[in-house]
């Protein structure tokens, strides 16, 4: 497939924010607004409600409702108020008996083809059609002709098209073709038969299946296979919360009903991710409920695992832990973090093997070096940026990854920093990435050449083919011109890689800043607070002895003054008799074979978990654990931007990893005086360097940046420890593996060169 | 995907993969050529395309589905496109199609089983002078009876193609009426007046080595404005002010447009202009390119009109051979290249924001305005867009004196204007007569009168859009001003006239179907409210009405007068209140009679 340029259908969106300001009156009130500021927007920032459908913001201008018809004084007719643009001295009136009966004309004619079964219409209650007819319409209707009709069609396992109920407003192929640059969906035929269409000859969809179409969908036209039929909207409640799958940490608004996550959307538009979500933050939290689910303790017997009550589960961890330790030393214990547990579990997880066991053996799948890049910019200020930054960049330059697959919410912010804002963004990567099409410039090296693709940014040094170094040194350029760029970069940059990364950001003019890309919702929250076998909680290395001490007097104890083992070593079977796994997946992720002789000499696995995976299924021990939907506690996504998990469900069975170890903590009659999450967030908050994040941020469901530094401590990341799993936007690790939803689209098969 | 292309097509392909700025211009040719080719648009065409143009598959199938002439299941051999819109109508369109579906005896659009036919009705074809008319795939058949098409069937069936009329009925005549002033129609009736020499050897290309040689651009522009030209497009806007628009510096190319989508039911004077005298729009393309600074333009024709096409693309083929064309014109250092478009059946692309969608290769959907195309047309370059007949004007204004030109109209009315004279007069015809001439003499004296004495009841002055005048108005002067001082408009020029007997219900129900089938669908009220007005003067007319539709008909126009996005809706509902408002006791007798109390028997209408 040959590469194509991003394009917007019809005219540009977003003016540039221009000085000064301009006086109008809008029903006799005078406003003052920007330059070039549309006249809804500039009624919209006086309260002054003027009713659209078509128009939305960020979206190219259609004009076609005709809702939001206004007067404006020496127009000869009625104006559209979200095509024009403000003017000194404007006399608009959007309150006049010929502005009311307009309206009221408008929706009597939407109401001739839309059919009027609202009572079991997924929309009701929430439909912006009915909204406005009850606002602005007529109380009867005049039309007795036949309707227009076609069956209901199912345009993919999620998406769902009511052919009659559609409105036309076209945000649903504005959103696909602008915002997601997929244009899965289109318009055919014309007239009253106008319909919309998806992309394939069958009639079916092959996109993202983001679900954006649903969700801006104003009637119950577009509806989620999750939703259809199910509830009523007064019937849920709503509990934003960040997303459990990647590492964007979407805020997603989960529609819950009878502890049952009946949908995702983002009905309030108030997360970092404003009106996006992908099709994991949006119908991907169906694992909770999936009938595999673990819900029991389960104790290795006879060679079977066999459920048990959680007394004796505990009791038999506990009594192992203590003999193993007791006879081997606790060096002969290892645990193995999450890149999806909370950061209190996160930290309660490393203080229970530094304080409770005593070893630094702790150590998780990194999938970023998060540790590096904080070692390389420590001493600089504000450097790391938040995922919404993106969205106001000037130039970003990405290397590695496929944030279309890996980082959904970055992909679009880039993809808006360059429609909206204009913004160039340049990639350099060893995949034909979708982002491609929206790139100033595109470098594609051989696979594994990131490293050194970057050291022929800095100096042309490096092995790289001749047309390759010429490109970069283009590259190069292009970026001396520019200010205050923000970088992004995947796995494949690393240790002393990424220090160079850095090296060559500051030779840049302006601010440039980072984000590194990490798998899953709380990867950067197992770096930042510990989960590394040669640093503390916020990089303070485990070999110095000022690091230590700080935290030895906190937690009244003498820690492990020598670096611990790192993952792959606790899995070579070789140093551990004992190996404690919290929600991972060491036997698949690290490539084991799928049976205990890998593990070695290990007499005891236990593992936290929500299914019974590969690792698990090896385990002595396991314990049904609690997901992101059912505890308490934050996340830090992948930016650095802390979020407070709302915890909309109940658990299914499982316990939350905190309490899980707390509990273990007393049967080894060591007890963490740590009672709950906010315990250890206070914690986080008062000893953790760069987690001094506002409470009442946290509480009112904001993102907080954090700023981790670590003081110049060099990193030294062997090899072979960052990598990333790779997901697409249709598998997210253990989680996505028990998602109905995420397997039943065909997209999974499709080459992502394809979508 | 492997998909055989003739050598013919394969090089149309070529040569139009090599003629846009934006490769995505070639995708409505690329698919009309292709369906003349394989029958029809398939799947596979589909991803074809979808490659070589460097698009998305549902880029090319939304386009697809847009244009009527577009089919995704195979036609028959012979294609009938039977025009019943206002025009054909009044003479007797509706037997031949239900003669037509009878001996078919399949749905429209399905081959009959032998594959020789399928048939489909359609708007106006611009073949209104000699209504009732079909078309056999592109060839034309006009002043059909129902026995003249069972013949041309008998033929087809036989493998007899009968010979393609020459040109559009009622163009030309062997005397002029004495009343007519040809200026834009003086070489009409020429032998071989097409070609390059007979042009040349009556006055042609004088203008442009004027234009070239002697005057500057504003000069030009300067006489376009002394002339009083205005737009003959339908809106009247005056030609000399559109071009000023256009800035005179642009670091983009400039673009001249001919809009040759004449698609306005009752107007069929742009065919002839171009089947008879192609070099006058040529020379009036090259001229106005000049005036603006624009170096390439493109004629968008209609997609009905191939055998048109072909002989204008003859036309610029000899352009281009003597020198009128391309580079260094004349060697006066002035570069203007042209070609043709193709357009594939949509009436909406007749309006200048849609036609320049259209020449992109989307759907023929409106823009947002401003910016205006002077400004912002074409791949967002400065357009100038003129209708056929505005463009043909020009040479003859610069050849022959600005003052000269308006001096033939009356005030702010500059020149002459082809009338389009159809429905019941006893000569219809295209007659060129200058502005301000009384409708009354047009039909009268020029057509000939009415038909077998009748009384004229109503005239539609300038095309289905406008308002209906009543027999009371017949000494409105026609020009725009008077027109619409009269209260309606002097639109696209053409004239149907209606007798006694028509069921001027029936006529706002066709009306009302032209409309409803090519409203784009962009814009709630025009797409709602012309499906809304199509269903309600079907059950009207057919004897369902009730009092309170009357009025309710009214309302209806009115919400959408003034409240669309473009222009159609207010041509949707302008004649609607016309007609109810100077024909209210004709609708309130379609109550009382339980239907159309002047329905006549269907043998008889169709002599």
């Amino acid at each position: 497939m040959s590469p194509r340029t991003a394009r917007g259908s019809r005219s540009a969106v977003i003016m540039a924010e221009q000085p000064g300001t301009v006086s109008l009156s809008v029903d006799g009130r005078p406003l003052e607004v920007s330059p070039g500021t549309l006249l809804i927007e500039a009624c919209k920032s006086a309260s002054i409600e003027v009713p659209s459908f078509c128009y939305y913001p960020g979206l190219s201008l259609q004009a076609a409702c005709r809702m939001c018809l206004v007067e404006i004084e020496k127009a000869p007719k009625l104006q559209t108020a979200c095509t024009v643009i403000v003017q000194p001295g404007m006399v608009v009136r959007t309150a006049t008996p010929q502005v009311a009966e307009a309206r009221k004309a408008m929706l009597e004619f939407l109401l001739t083809n839309h059919p009027l079964d609202c009572p079991v219409c997924d929309k009701g209650g929430e439909c912006e059609l009915q909204d406005m007819v009850f606002r602005y319409g007529a109380a009867e209707s005049r039309f007795e002709e036949e309707k227009e009709h076609q069956p209901e069609q199912q345009f993919s396992p999620v998406v769902y098209f009511d052919y009659p109920r559609c409105i036309l407003c076209f945000r649903c192929v504005r959103v696909c073709d602008e915002a997601m640059d997929v244009k899965a969906l289109g318009i055919g035929q014309r007239g009253v038969r106008s319909v919309i269409l998806p992309n394939r000859a069958d009639g079916t969809l092959e996109c993202e299946e983001c679900g954006m179409c649903v969700d801006i969908c104003p009637v119950g036209a577009l509806t989620s296979h999750q939703y259809r039929y199910k509830t009523r909207p007064w019937e849920m409640k709503y509990v934003g919360t960040p997303c459990a799958h990647c590492g964007d940490g979407c805020k997603t608004t989960l529609n819950v009903r009878n502890n049952e996550i009946l949908r995702g959307n983002n009905r309030d538009q108030t997360g970092i991710n404003r009106e996006f979500l992908c099709l994991k933050g949006r119908y991907a939290g169906d694992f909770v409920r999936h009938p595999e689910r673990l819900r029991q303790p389960l104790l290795r017997r006879d060679g079977r695992l066999e459920p048990v009550g959680w007394e004796e589960a505990f009791e038999f961890v506990a009594r192992r832990l203590r003999e193993i330790a007791g006879k081997h030393g606790p060096d002969s214990v290892g645990f193995i973090g999450s890149n999806r547990t909370t950061n209190e579990e996160n930290y309660l997880l490393q203080r229970f093997a530094r304080t409770v066991i005593g070893t630094n053996n702790v150590d998780h799948h990194r999938t970023a070096d998060y540790a590096a890049l904080v070692a390389a910019l420590s001493g600089g200020s504000a450097r790391f940026a938040a995922s919404g930054e993106v969205t106001r960049a000037s130039a970003i330059l990405l290397i590695g990854n496929d944030p279309t697959h890996n980082h959904p919410l970055l992909a679009y912010n880039i993809r808006a920093a360059v429609r909206l804002r204009g913004a160039r963004l340049y990639c350099i990567n060893a995949r034909e990435i979708k982002l491609r099409r929206q790139a100033a410039q595109f470098v594609q090296v051989p696979a594994g050449a990131e490293p050194a693709a970057l050291e022929a940014l800095h100096d042309d040094a490096g092995e790289m083919d001749n047309d390759t170094r010429a490109a970069l040194k283009q590259l190069r350029a292009a970026l001396a011109k520019e200010a205050n760029v923000i970088i992004l970069f995947g796995a494949e940059l690393w240790g002393r890689a990424v220090q160079r990364l850095v090296e060559f950001g500051n030779s840049l003019p302006g601010v440039t800043r980072y984000i590194a890309l990490g798998d899953y919702a709380n990867s950067r929250g197992a770096a930042d607070l510990g989960l590394l076998p040669d640093r503390l909680p916020g990089y303070g290395p485990v070999s110095d002895s000022q690091a230590r001490q700080a935290w030895e007097k906190l937690w009244k104890t003498t820690l492990p003054s020598s670096p611990g083992l790192h993952a792959r070593q606790m899995l070579s079977g070789e140093k551990l008799r004992a190996l404690y796994v919290v929600g991972a997946n060491p036997v698949k992720t690290f490539g084991l074979a799928n049976n205990r002789q890998a593990l070695g000499a290990m007499e005891l696995l236990v593992i936290h978990e929500l299914f019974l995976t590969e690792t698990a299924q090896l385990a002595d021990v396991v314990l049904p654990a609690a997901c992101a939907y059912e505890k308490e506690g934050t996340l830090t996504n992948t930016c650095g931007e802390v979020q407070r998990l709302a915890r909309p469900l109940d658990p299914v069975g499982g316990r939350s990893d905190f309490e899980i170890l707390r509990l273990l903590s007393h049967a080894l009659e060591r007890p963490v005086p740590l009672r709950t999450p906010e315990a250890a967030l206070e914690e986080i908050r008062r000893h953790v360097p760069g987690y001094r994040v506002s409470h009442s941020a946290l509480l009112s469901g904001q993102a907080v940046l954090t700023a981790p530094e670590n003081g110049h401590a060099p990193v030294d990341t062997p090899a072979g420890l960052v990598f990333s799993s790779d997901d697409s936007l249709f598998t997210s690790g253990t989680l996505g593996r028990f998602s109905p939803t995420l397997n039943s689209v065909h997209e999974r098969n499709v080459p992502r060169s394809q979508l | 995907m492997a998909l055989e292309l003739s050598p013919k097509l394969n090089q149309r392909f070529q040569d139009l993969l090599a003629r846009y700025a934006v490769k995505r211009s070639a995708l409505v040719p690329m698919l009309l050529f292709a369906q003349d080719e394989f029958g029809y648009v398939s799947e596979e065409l589909i991803g074809h395309l979808a490659q070589v143009l460097d698009l998305r598959r549902m880029e090319v199938a939304e386009t697809v589905s847009y244009y009527s002439m577009l089919r995704r299941q195979p036609a028959g051999r012979h294609h009938l496109q039977i025009c019943t819109n206002v025009a054909c109508m009044l003479r007797g369109a509706q037997p031949i199609l239900t003669h037509v579906e009878r001996r078919c005896g399949v749905p429209p659009k399905t081959p009959t089983p032998d594959g020789t036919f399928s048939y489909e009705e359609v708007e106006c074809i611009g073949a209104c002078t000699g209504a009732p008319a079909l078309q056999v795939n592109y060839d034309f058949c006009e002043n059909l009876t129902v026995p003249a098409v069972d013949k041309l069937m008998n033929d087809l069936q036989a493998g007899r193609k009968p010979p393609p009329i020459p040109f559009t009925s009622g163009a030309v005549r062997a005397t002029p009426h004495p009343a007519e002033v040809r200026v834009l129609t003086s070489r009409f009736g020429l032998p071989d007046s097409t070609s390059i020499d007979t042009f040349l050897q009556h006055d042609g290309y004088q203008a442009l080595e004027k234009a070239l040689k002697q005057m500057t651009p504003e000069q030009i522009i300067d006489a376009v404005k002394r002339s009083n030209l205005r737009g003959r497009g339908g809106a009247g806007f005056p030609t000399g002010m559109k071009w000023g628009f256009v800035p005179k510096e642009s670091a983009k190319p400039k673009y001249v447009i001919a809009n040759a989508d004449e698609s306005e039911p009752g107007t069929c004077k742009d065919r002839p202009l171009m089947e008879l005298d192609p070099h006058q729009l040529i020379e009036g393309m090259i001229i106005a390119g000049r005036a603006v600074g624009a170096h390439r333009g493109f004629v968008y024709i209609r997609g009905e009109y191939r055998t048109v096409m072909e002989t204008l693309d003859g036309a610029i083929a000899e352009a281009y051979e003597r020198g009128y064309l391309g580079k260094n014109i004349l060697e006066s250092g002035f570069d203007f290249d042209l070609c043709t478009h193709t357009g594939a059946g949509a009436y909406e692309c007749g309006e200048e924001s849609a036609l320049m969608e259209s020449l992109e290769g989307k759907r023929g959907y409106p823009r947002i305005r401003p910016p205006f195309p002077a400004v912002v047309g074409l791949y967002g370059c400065p357009t100038v867009l003129n209708n056929v007949e505005t463009l043909s004007a020009v040479g003859p204004i610069i050849h022959k004196g600005a003052e000269w030109y308006a001096s033939l109209g009356t005030p702010r009315n500059g020149g002459t204007r082809l009338f389009c004279l159809s429905g019941h007069v006893n000569r219809p015809g295209i007659y060129e007569l200058p502005m301000g001439f009384p409708l009354r003499r047009m039909i009268e004296e020029v057509a000939g009168g009415m038909r077998e004495g009748k009384k004229c009841k109503a005239v539609i002055p300038g095309g289905s859009s406008v308002p209906v005048l009543t027999a009371n108005q017949l000494d409105t002067p026609m020009d725009f001003d008077s027109v619409a001082k009269a209260g309606s408009m002097l639109g696209s020029g053409g004239v149907m006239v209606m007798d006694e007997d028509t069921c001027m219900v029936e006529v706002a129900r066709r009306i009302a179907h032209f409309y409803a089938h090519e409203s784009c669908g962009w814009c709630i009220p025009c797409r709602e409210g012309t499906a809304w007005l199509r269903k309600m003067l079907d059950r009207f007319h057919e004897g369902g009405g009730h009092a309170q539709d009357i009025d309710q008909l009214k309302v209806l126009s009115q919400n959408m007068l003034g409240k669309t996005f473009c222009p159609l809706g207010d041509a949707a509902a302008m004649p609607i209140i016309s007609l109810v408002d100077k024909f209210r006791e004709e609708f309130e007798a379609h109550l009382s009679t339980g239907g159309c109390p002047l329905a006549r028997p269907v043998a008889a209408a169709a002599r």
